[in-house]
C-alpha cells in the first residue's frame, strides 16, 4: 500500500482501509488523528475525505452462512446434472438458437410493418372521439372521458394506460434528443428503451425523467400531492422549478419504490417499500399486479394476462396454438414489444395486427 | 496480489483456485463460500431481481467447474469473478431484451444508490453538506459510479475494476479521478449553479 504521507486526492482515503475504520467505528490504530493534525493542508483534505465516507453508506442486505450454504448444494446440484446431459443439450441449444434467431429476424420486420400501421390507426380512430390535436405544439391532447383506463401507443412503441379523467398530451412523430410528454391525472407508462432519447414525464409540478421502464404517475390537477410509482427500471423525479435552498428537490426511485411530492411545500417524500406502504398498494390497477414473468404458460393464458392488463381484445387461432407454451419475461415491455415477442417466439410466421384496442394474432401454430 | 484479511489466517484465492483447477471440491467450495454474498450483492445493483442475480451467480460457479482445466491460473480470483457475474448478467439482459435496441454492457444501469452514514453526523451543517455530497455522488454517471462501488466498497485494486468494466487501467484511472474531481475542488457551490443551469439534465 502507498505511503499516506503521499496520498494527494479524496480517493486514496476513502479507500485505505484502516482510514475507513477510523472513520466509521473510529478505531484508530494508525493514529491517523495524530497525523492529520501535523499539517493543515493535509487536515483540509482529510476533512473532506471524512465527509465522502459519511455520504458513501452502503446499505445491504447480508446473504446468510444458511442461504450460501444452501445456493452452494444447489449449484453441486446443477453441476452434476450438466454432466449427465451436457453434451445432448449444448448440441440441441445450438440448432435451438440458430433457428430462433431466423424466426426473430422474420418476426422483426413483420411486427415492425404492423405496429407503424397500427399508430396511425390508432390514431384516427381516437381523433373521432377524444382527440385534439395540434395545439400551438403540434401536440396531440387525448383525454380519457370514459369510465375506463384507455391505451395509448406512442410513435416509439411505448404504451401508456391513460386513466379516467385523465389526459395526456403528445406529439405524433418524436423528434430531437428527448421524447417528452405532458400528464395530467393518472396514468401507467411502458417506456420503449432508447438510450440515445430519454423521455420525459411533465405532471403538474414535477418532471419524471426516465431510462426505459415501467411506472405509474398520479397527477390530477385538483391534488395536493403527485405520486410516482416504479415498477421496473429507474426514473428520476424532480421539481419542474430547481430553488437553491432545497437541495432534496429530486429522488431517484428504483423499483418498488415510489415518491410522494407535495405540491404546496415542493418537497419529495420517498417511499422506499412500495409493498408496504397500505395506501398505495391498494390504489394499484390491474395491470401492477398481474405477472409478466411466465415460466412454462399456456400462451392462450399468456394473451388473458394482456387482455386483463391493457383492456384490449385478442382474437387468435384457440386450435392452432393450443399445444404452444412459452417461457418468458415480458415484465419490462411496451405492449408491442410484448407481442413481438410472443409471436417471434411462436415462429412459423406468427405476427399481430393491432386496430385500436383489438389485436388479431395470425398464426399456424407453433410447431 | 491478494490481500490477506486480517481474520485468521486465511487460505488465499490464489491457492485456492490452483486446487479447484486440480479438481479439488473443497477449494471450491470455499471459493463460492467466501464471495458468493458479495457476488449476490454486487450482481443486484445491475439487475433488480434478486432470483435472476442467485441464477447468474450460480452459473457462472457451475461454469468455472466445468471448464476449471482451461481456466487461467495466473488470474485475481477476485476481479475474475466479479466480471464474470458481470458478464452474465449483461448477456441475460441482451436475451431478455432481443427486440430492444442493444442495451451493451457500456450502457449497463447501475442500480444502486448510496446512502448517508446518519449516526456519524452530529451538526445541521455538516449534515447538509454531506445530504448534498451523497446526492452529487448518486448522481454521477452510472460508469463512473460503479466504479467507485467496486473500488470503495468492494476493495478492488484499479487493476480491478479495469477487469471488471473492461477497460484499460489508464481510462479506469482517469473515470474514477473524474468522478472524484468533477465533485470535489469547487464543492458545492459549482455543481448547485449548474444544478440551476440545467434543470432538466443531470
Amino acid at each position: 500500500m502507498q505511503d499516506r504521507n503521499f496520498y494527494k486526492s479524496v480517493l486514496d482515503f476513502i479507500t485505505d482501509e484502516s482510514f475507513q475504520r477510523w472513520v466509521r467505528e473510529k478505531e484508530d490504530l494508525s493514529n491517523w488523528e495524530e497525523w492529520t493534525l501535523e499539517n493543515t493542508e493535509r487536515a483540509k483534505l482529510v476533512a473532506e475525505a471524512r465527509q465522502w465516507i459519511l455520504a458513501m453508506r452502503v446499505e445491504e442486505d447480508s446473504v446468510s452462512n444458511q442461504e450460501t450454504q444452501e445456493a452452494l448444494f444447489l449449484t453441486w446440484s446443477k453441476i452434476r446434472k450438466s454432466n449427465s446431459s451436457s453434451r445432448i443439450t449444448r448440441l440441441f441449444q445450438a440448432n435451438f438458437f440458430r433457428a430462433a434467431a431466423a424466426v426473430l429476424v422474420i418476426g422483426l420486420v413483420t411486427a415492425g410493418i404492423y405496429t407503424k400501421l397500427s399508430i396511425i390507426e390508432t390514431n384516427s380512430n381516437a381523433l373521432n372521439q377524444y382527440v385534439v390535436q395540434g395545439d400551438s405544439n403540434g401536440l396531440i391532447e387525448q383525454i380519457n372521458n370514459t369510465d375506463k383506463p384507455q391505451l395509448i401507443t406512442l410513435s416509439d412503441a411505448s404504451s401508456i394506460l391513460l386513466q379516467p379523467k385523465s389526459k395526456l398530451s403528445y406529439p405524433k412523430n418524436f423528434k430531437g434528443s428527448i421524447r417528452k410528454v405532458y400528464l395530467s391525472g393518472e396514468a401507467f407508462f411502458e417506456i420503449s428503451k432508447d438510450p440515445n432519447k430519454s423521455f420525459m414525464v411533465y405532471a403538474n409540478e414535477t418532471v419524471t425523467k426516465v431510462y426505459g421502464t415501467s411506472f405509474r404517475i398520479v397527477a390530477y390537477s385538483n391534488q395536493p400531492n403527485v405520486e410516482v410509482l416504479v415498477r421496473t427500471g429507474k426514473v428520476k423525479v424532480s421539481g419542474v422549478q430547481k430553488s437553491l435552498a432545497n437541495a432534496s428537490n429530486e429522488v431517484i426511485l428504483y423499483p418498488n419504490q415510489a415518491t410522494r411530492f407535495e405540491r404546496k411545500n415542493q418537497v419529495f417524500e420517498k417511499i422506499l417499500d412500495l409493498t408496504r406502504d397500505e395506501s398505495l398498494l391498494q390504489s394499484a390497477k390491474s395491470i401492477e399486479r398481474l405477472n409478466f414473468e411466465f415460466r412454462d404458460i399456456p400462451v392462450s393464458q399468456i394473451f388473458a394476462t394482456i387482455e386483463q392488463a391493457y383492456l384490449v381484445s385478442i382474437d387468435f387461432p384457440m386450435e392452432k396454438l393450443k399445444e404452444c407454451y412459452l417461457t418468458t419475461s415480458l415484465i419490462d415491455e411496451p405492449l408491442p414489444e410484448k407481442l413481438k415477442i410472443i409471436c417471434a417466439s411462436l415462429g412459423n410466421n406468427t405476427r399481430y395486427e393491432m386496430n385500436g384496442n383489438q389485436i388479431k394474432i395470425i398464426s399456424n401454430g407453433c410447431k | 496480489m491478494e490481500k490477506i484479511k486480517s481474520f485468521g489466517n486465511k487460505i488465499s484465492d490464489s491457492v485456492l483456485w490452483n486446487q479447484l483447477k486440480a479438481g479439488d471440491e473443497e477449494s471450491f467450495s470455499m471459493l463460492f463460500e467466501r464471495y458468493y454474498g458479495s457476488l449476490v450483492n454486487y450482481g443486484k445493483t445491475l439487475m433488480p431481481s434478486e432470483d435472476i442475480v442467485k441464477d447468474c451467480v450460480q452459473d457462472v460457479f457451475v461454469d468455472i467447474w466445468k471448464y476449471s482445466e482451461k481456466l487461467n491460473a495466473a488470474i485475481v480470483v477476485k476481479a475474475y469473478l466479479f466480471s464474470c457475474v458481470r458478464n452474465r448478467i449483461a448477456r441475460f439482459r441482451e436475451r431478455d431484451h432481443i427486440f430492444s435496441h442493444v442495451k451493451d454492457v457500456d450502457s449497463f444501469d447501475f442500480m444502486f444508490d448510496f446512502s448517508v452514514e446518519e449516526r456519524l453526523i452530529a451538526d445541521e451543517s455538516m449534515a447538509s453538506k454531506v445530504e448534498y455530497l451523497n446526492q452529487c455522488i448518486n448522481n454521477l454517471p452510472d460508469r463512473q459510479k460503479e466504479a467507485l462501488y467496486l473500488r470503495y466498497h468492494q476493495g478492488l485494486t484499479v487493476e480491478q475494476v479495469a477487469e471488471v468494466l473492461d477497460m484499460n487501467y489508464q481510462s479506469t484511472k482517469n473515470l474514477l479521478h473524474r468522478a472524484i474531481s468533477r465533485l470535489r475542488s469547487d464543492f458545492p457551490i459549482s455543481l448547485v449553479a449548474l444544478l440551476l443551469a440545467n434543470p432538466t439534465n443531470f
